[in-house]
């Protein structure tokens, strides 16, 4: 099983500090290149997960690094709150671009597919892509979720970030996005068939409605 | 059959997904397993290298153009509004007051130099309109007047050199932008009807100061002075008072301090003057001094407009100009400014537009 908050590992690995964080202000080139390199993966699947579009996501990775580092002198607070500050920014970004596309929040993977297939110059598209979408298939469930759940999955999973992280991030509980992501990890192992056959029998899983969820969030907030 | 409370399974479900030792129950375990299917599958997708350096030569070529220190935080617009209008507020609650007791100041006194900067702001201001800058200059003209008649009355007499070169210097830059006016089809009769105005008084004032100051009628005024103030006068051929008979010289000493030629003189023609002769005289007499070129036929019912151009250029008039009979009511407006810069640059043009011939009476 791979650890989680596998991202905030790498930045401790890095080393980031406060003198880092000075630095990335004055944007001295190796304090801004720690920074990068310690967020942007995580920015960078993030945007794939939510988009499903590897230049959109490099695109919006790179301007969200670049607004986060131009707006790296206003940000005040301490160095272990800067992971969940850029996905303050990153999630913004999202909502603009998602605005801007106007479509669906997860593209057809299968025209991406194709097209990239294509650009591989692959003897077998149709191997490829089936191959990708072996792959895909998981980010495919994540269609399914409520758009709540899918964010709170993205930010834990992808982000790296804690639950309390998350839940400054999206203005909830930390009991609410605990249930968000109890309730979007069941909908999701439904989907991909991990459910034990007896669990199946003895208490279904929350549906993704995400009225439910938000009734019982209330409760539990 | 007891059940785990929703809050506790998801507690329990949070620390093993941070990797905190909790049992993983039957329960929770497909539930972990589709987290690291997702984890999986999000780890396979790397950002690629050479994308991660074109973000970078992003990020790091835009801080060549930043300074590389900590910034303040950038005003909103609401915060910006805020700082003009408290700069502007300050800016008048200093300015205003500042104007209005720099607007009687004198040469030699001490908010005269705002008064002049202040003229160079409005100057500057109306330099889009030929019209509104000569009727700017004008006024300025009639500023340096009023100071010259304030020095003497007030027995500034110190000061009367200077304000006399700086009232001759606003005459003349006044004249060539009355003329410019003119040239680029503004209606600019009534300027030129007080810019007259102000040169006559201006000669009749000048005339006043160089006479006492020859005669030596002015008590308390040192022969050093009288004769810059002669100096000045003679400089001055805007308002310089015309040569008196050579047969009756006048009395005292200061008048032999004078230099017989004018100084000052217009040089040769650059700027535009369309009234002006084509022919004047490029070497006056060196008895008389250089008439402006606007020598208007014998008048005296009719002042001298700048409308009318000569139809001849005369010799210089050795006739003194009836500074009794033309000179309007001069106001002692606020305003005007010494000519310095702009105003310096017009009157050293030279060629004094015919506005600025004193009406003459001679026969």
């Amino acid at each position: 099983m791979l650890g989680f908050g596998g991202e905030r590992e790498a930045v401790s690995k890095v080393g980031l500090t406060a003198a880092d964080l000075a630095a990335a202000r004055r944007r001295e080139p190796a304090a801004v290149t720690r920074v990068y390199t310690a967020y942007a993966p995580a920015l960078f699947r993030f945007f794939l997960a939510a988009v499903g579009d590897r230049h959109q996501a490099e695109d919006l990775t790179g301007n969200a690094f670049l607004s986060a580092i131009e707006s790296l002198p206003r940000f005040r607070g301490p160095v272990e709150a800067l992971g969940g500050w850029l996905f303050q920014i990153a999630r913004h970004d999202l909502y603009d671009h998602r605005r801007r596309q106007a479509r669906s929040r997860l593209e057809p993977l299968e025209d991406n597919l194709n097209e990239a297939a294509v650009a591989a110059g692959a003897e077998d598209p149709e191997e490829l892509a089936m191959a990708r979408l072996e792959g895909s298939r998981v980010l495919g469930a994540l269609r399914q979720l409520s758009p709540d759940q899918r964010e709170v999955l993205l930010l834990r999973m992808a982000g790296g970030l804690t639950a309390p992280e998350v839940a400054e991030i999206l203005g909830k509980t930390t009991g609410a996005v605990k249930s968000l992501q109890f309730r979007g990890l069941a909908s999701l192992a439904r989907v991909l068939g991990l459910r034990s056959p007896e669990q199946a029998q003895e208490r279904p899983y929350p549906s993704p409605d995400s009225g439910r969820l938000t009734s019982q969030e209330d409760e539990e907030g | 059959m007891h059940q785990p409370q929703p809050n506790r399974l998801h507690d329990e479900l949070d620390a093993l997904l941070d990797g905190r030792p909790v049992e993983l129950t039957d329960e929770l375990a497909p539930l972990v397993e589709a987290a690291d299917a997702l984890r999986l599958e999000l780890s396979a997708h790397q950002l690629d290298p050479e994308v991660a350096d074109r973000h970078l030569e992003r990020v790091l070529g835009g801080s060549a153009l930043v300074v590389p220190m900590p910034t303040p935080p950038r005003p909103n617009g609401w915060d910006l509004r805020r700082r003009v209008v408290a700069v502007a507020l300050a800016a008048a609650l200093v300015l205003v007051p500042a104007t209005m007791a720099s607007a009687a100041a004198l040469p030699g006194q001490a908010m005269y130099p705002f008064k002049l900067a202040i003229e160079q702001l409005r100057l500057a201001s109306v330099q889009w309109s030929p019209a509104r800058e000569a009727g700017e200059r004008t006024r300025v003209a009639n500023e340096r007047l009023n100071e010259v008649r304030d020095l003497y009355e007030l027995r500034m007499y110190n000061q009367l050199p200077t304000a006399i070169r700086a009232l001759n210097r606003a005459v003349l830059a006044a004249q060539v932008a009355v003329a410019e006016a003119r040239e680029e089809g503004e209606a600019v009769s009534g300027l030129a009807d007080e810019l007259n105005r102000v040169v006559n008084a201006g000669v009749q004032v000048v005339t006043k100061v160089a006479t006492a100051a020859a005669t030596g009628s002015i008590v308390g005024l040192t022969g050093e002075t009288a004769a810059e103030i002669q100096a000045a006068v003679q400089e001055s051929p805007a308002v310089k008072p015309p040569p008196a008979d050579p047969a009756a010289p006048p009395k005292g000493s200061g008048g032999t301090a004078a230099p017989p030629q004018p100084t000052s003189a217009p040089p040769p023609t650059q700027g535009p003057a369309p009234t002006t002769p084509p022919t004047q005289p490029t070497a006056p007499p060196t008895t008389n001094p250089p008439e402006p070129p606007s020598s208007q036929p014998p008048t005296t019912t009719t002042p001298p407009t700048t409308d009318e151009p000569p139809t001849t250029p005369t010799p210089p008039s050795t006739q003194p100009p009836d500074i009794t009979a033309t000179p309007g009511s001069i106001g002692f407006g606020v305003g005007g400014g010494e000519d310095k810069g702009g105003g310096g640059d017009k009157a050293s043009h030279g060629n004094a537009p015919p506005t600025s011939a004193p009406p003459t009476t001679s026969p």
